[in-house]
């Protein structure tokens, strides 16, 4: 009887400890399919998320599921984690190494365009020197070229809507300008 | 010890791991805290209170309760500091905005960096003795770079705010955490960037978050225990003030009151999400136990129609009684603000001249529309205000969608930078900021703890900027003399009474101005933005000062990682 209860406590204790090795591995395997095995996104509208700060992946995983951020796809994979799941899962990501899209430098007209205009609403106080962002604010140097155009684009629509700031320093930069961000931030 | 030894002791005390994603690329991943001896003797609250005689130490933030910023050693003078040379250069682990106020105790220099990182340094030699490297929890939320502007010594600890909104006590000899209190959720918005202001066994501080929909406070929290004893919040229940239509200069401020009176009886006092930050010191005022800070700008900044009414107290002077917390008195310099020009570089008690011209204690107050304000520090009535420090045009034109033109732009005038004082001299010291802008609004809800401006303040890139230093003469509101600088400036300055005023630039120039006339006698090239306040200190019977540069995020200029002492041979 002992020893039964011995090998079945084991096999418990042995199935916890596998569920809670898996269950990081469940939770991020989905992510590859989109997001990518190797880091760089399988299509060109969706976010480099490897290598990202921890404190941005966690906030917008939490207003995924609040619905503070809209996304047919995102919406239903977050609404299944806790707070601490989010954490966890911002945390392995933001551990990786960022992937090098092969993105293009911008050319120098279009780099002093953008330079002049991230410095008009300051976008380097929240995003830092070389927009590689800090805590919950992204990291953009380096971003897939189209995505940042989407988001750019959500912003001033409001569509994306988890940002009102960010909505309305968008729609105070004119589309010119926002054209060479998006360059000069995708070749960074 | 040597250091093998004490990153093993860090390791085994299980203390200051750095966050590998918190912390900028510039910070070595997996540098732990090396912690050390800084032989150092305890600070009295004695020593606290005659810091304004003390040319050896420089104890405060701002210098001395009163935070004057004027240094009584005068060893380096108007005749000699042509002579001044570079002592030391210590380089921090941590590249990125550097807005320090290095203090000195007995020999040993305390100085922060962003991203929450404190070094204790021989201040003769610039050698390291201990660096607590703050293991950032993963929210972080703050508008205008991950700074830190100092500690404070009161006993033996040193007291820390750091940026994801946590108030510390670390060991003053060895850096070692002693207590850890949770302030505010940074998820909401709060973070600290400013130094604590110990007195009399109270830990002052306040909060930053006037961007993100928080409501302020001020606390005072135990120092020797960081339990809380008292909490004002910036933001009272009934926010709505007296509907006030000019401000303190007597200028229109253009306000539909009656669609404010509507939206009020709609949706009620918008107290609860309405900013009103503070984060810069208080000054103490000990002979009648009161404190005295500015309460920064209303959320969301530029979009007035959800926040009705006066939006007390911020873009406010306000005192408090220091034992409990109570309210004093305030005054308000712009009601209903939808420009971000607030209240931010810290009060200044110094003796005045009334309106009818006799001596009384004065408070000052320099503003982000260039006016330095001097108030009676019995009831906080404005007594005068200057003749304005930089250019002022088509005040007050409400943002539009497309955006206004008006000058100052939001930054100020005098941003968060503290003033200096001669109070020999009657003059005051501001450091300004002249960068024309348009003013644009937008309307959305409270956004959870997210930015929330409520519009944008653009720079305006044909137009020219520049900064200058000015010295005002706080007895008439005249401005006595004014030095134009190639770009706005921020950081801060200091006085002495060797007759001289120091202070930095973005392109990396600090130099040295005789107070009297403003004549420039001294400079140096940093090599990255000098935008920290310069200190200074006798150690050895020698004099030197010391100023951070590290460059400035808000401003992005060039970033650097380094604390230089001068002195004379």
């Amino acid at each position: 009887m002992f020893g039964k209860l011995m090998i079945g406590t084991t096999a418990l204790l042995l199935l916890a400890a596998q569920a809670r090795a898996e269950t990081i591995d469940d939770k991020v395997a989905v992510c590859a399919g989109c997001h990518g095995a190797d880091g760089k996104p399988v299509d060109k509208t969706i976010p480099t998320i490897w290598g990202q700060q921890a404190g941005y992946l966690y906030i917008q995983l939490r207003d995924f599921k609040r619905g503070d951020r809209k996304s047919e796809i995102m919406q239903p994979i977050a609404t299944q984690f806790e707070r601490d799941d989010m954490l966890a899962i911002a945390e392995y990501f933001s551990q990786k190494p960022w992937p090098d899209l092969g993105q293009p430098r911008a050319p120098k007209d279009v780099t002093a365009k953008a330079v002049s205009a991230s410095a008009s609403v300051g976008c380097p106080a929240c995003h830092l020197d070389r927009f590689q962002g800090d805590g919950t604010v992204p990291r953009l140097a380096g971003m897939g070229r189209d995505y940042l155009a989407k988001t750019i684009a959500d912003f001033r629509t409001r569509a994306r809507g988890n940002n009102p700031g960010m909505s309305d320093l968008m729609l105070a930069t004119s589309p010119d300008d926002l054209a060479a961000l998006v360059d000069y931030l995708a070749g960074l | 010890m040597h250091v093998k030894g004490l990153a093993a002791f860090a390791a085994a005390v299980g203390v200051g791991l750095l966050s590998g994603a918190a912390i900028a690329q510039e910070v070595k991943q997996e540098k732990q805290s090396v912690l050390g001896n800084a032989n150092v003797p305890p600070v009295t609250q004695e020593q606290l209170n005659a810091a304004d005689k003390n040319s050896k130490d420089f104890l405060l933030t701002n210098g001395n309760y009163a935070q004057t910023r004027f240094y009584p050693g005068k060893q380096i003078s108007r005749d000699n500091v042509k002579n001044l040379h570079v002592a030391w250069i210590f380089q921090t682990d941590v590249k990125e905005s550097l807005e320090t106020s290095p203090i000195v105790v007995d020999g040993v220099m305390y100085v922060t960096t962003s991203f929450s990182h404190v070094y204790a340094l021989d201040a003769k030699t610039g050698q390291q003795l201990w660096h607590y490297a703050h293991k950032m929890g993963p929210i972080t939320v703050y508008c205008c770079g991950p700074n830190n502007r100092g500690v404070q010594v009161l006993g033996d600890r040193v007291y820390l705010a750091t940026l994801d909104s946590k108030l510390m006590a670390l060991n003053a000899k060895t850096g070692e955490v002693v207590w850890t209190t949770n302030i505010a959720d940074p998820e909401l918005g709060y973070s600290e960037t400013m130094a604590p202001t110990v007195v009399k066994d109270k830990v002052l501080i306040g909060t930053n978050g006037g961007e993100y929909g928080i409501r302020g406070f001020v606390r005072a929290y135990d120092a020797k225990t960081g339990k809380q004893l008292w909490n004002f919040n910036t933001i009272p229940e009934n926010s709505v003030g007296v509907w006030a239509t000019k401000d303190a200069t007597g200028r229109d401020m253009h306000r539909n009151i009656q669609a404010e009176k509507d939206m009020l009886a709609k949706i009620g006092d918008p107290y609860a999400k309405l900013g009103g930050g503070v984060w810069q010191n208080p000054s103490v005022d000990l002979a009648t136990n009161r404190i005295y800070f500015v309460v920064g700008n209303p959320s969301p900044d530029l979009d007035g129609s959800n926040r009705p009414g006066d939006n007390l107290y911020t873009n406010s002077l306000v005192s408090l009684d220091l034992d409990t917390g109570k309210y004093v008195c305030h005054f308000q310099y712009i009601a209903h603000d939808v420009w971000d020009l607030d209240a931010v570089s810290p009060t200044v008690l110094v003796d005045v001249k009334d309106k009818g011209g006799k001596t009384i204690p004065g408070v000052i107050h320099a503003g982000k529309t260039g006016h330095i304000n001097v108030h009676d520090r019995k009831d906080c009535s404005l007594i005068r205000f200057s003749e304005a420090m930089v250019p002022q045009e088509n005040m007050w034109v409400l943002p539009t969608k497309e955006g206004a033109r008006m000058l100052p732009g939001a930054n100020g005038g005098v941003e968060w930078s503290p003033i200096a004082t001669d109070p020999g001299q009657s003059l005051a010291y501001a450091i300004n900021l002249h960068q024309p802008m348009t003013y644009h609004v937008e309307s959305s809800a409270y956004p959870n703890g997210k930015l929330w401006l409520g519009g944008a303040f653009k720079v305006i890139p044909s137009e020219k900027q520049s900064g200058n230093i000015t010295a005002v003469n706080y007895n008439t509101g005249k401005i006595t003399w004014q030095v134009q600088t190639p770009e706005p400036m921020i950081g801060g300055i200091l006085a002495t009474a060797g007759g001289l005023v120091f202070t930095g630039e973005g392109n990396g120039k600090f130099a040295a101005y005789n107070s009297s006339n403003g004549k420039e006698l001294w400079s140096f090239r940093a090599g990255a933005g000098v935008n920290a306040p310069p200190s200074s200190y006798m150690v050895g019977g020698k004099q030197y000062v010391v100023v951070g540069a590290g460059g400035n995020t808000q401003l992005d200029y060039k970033r650097g990682n380094n604390i230089i002492a001068f002195t004379l041979d």
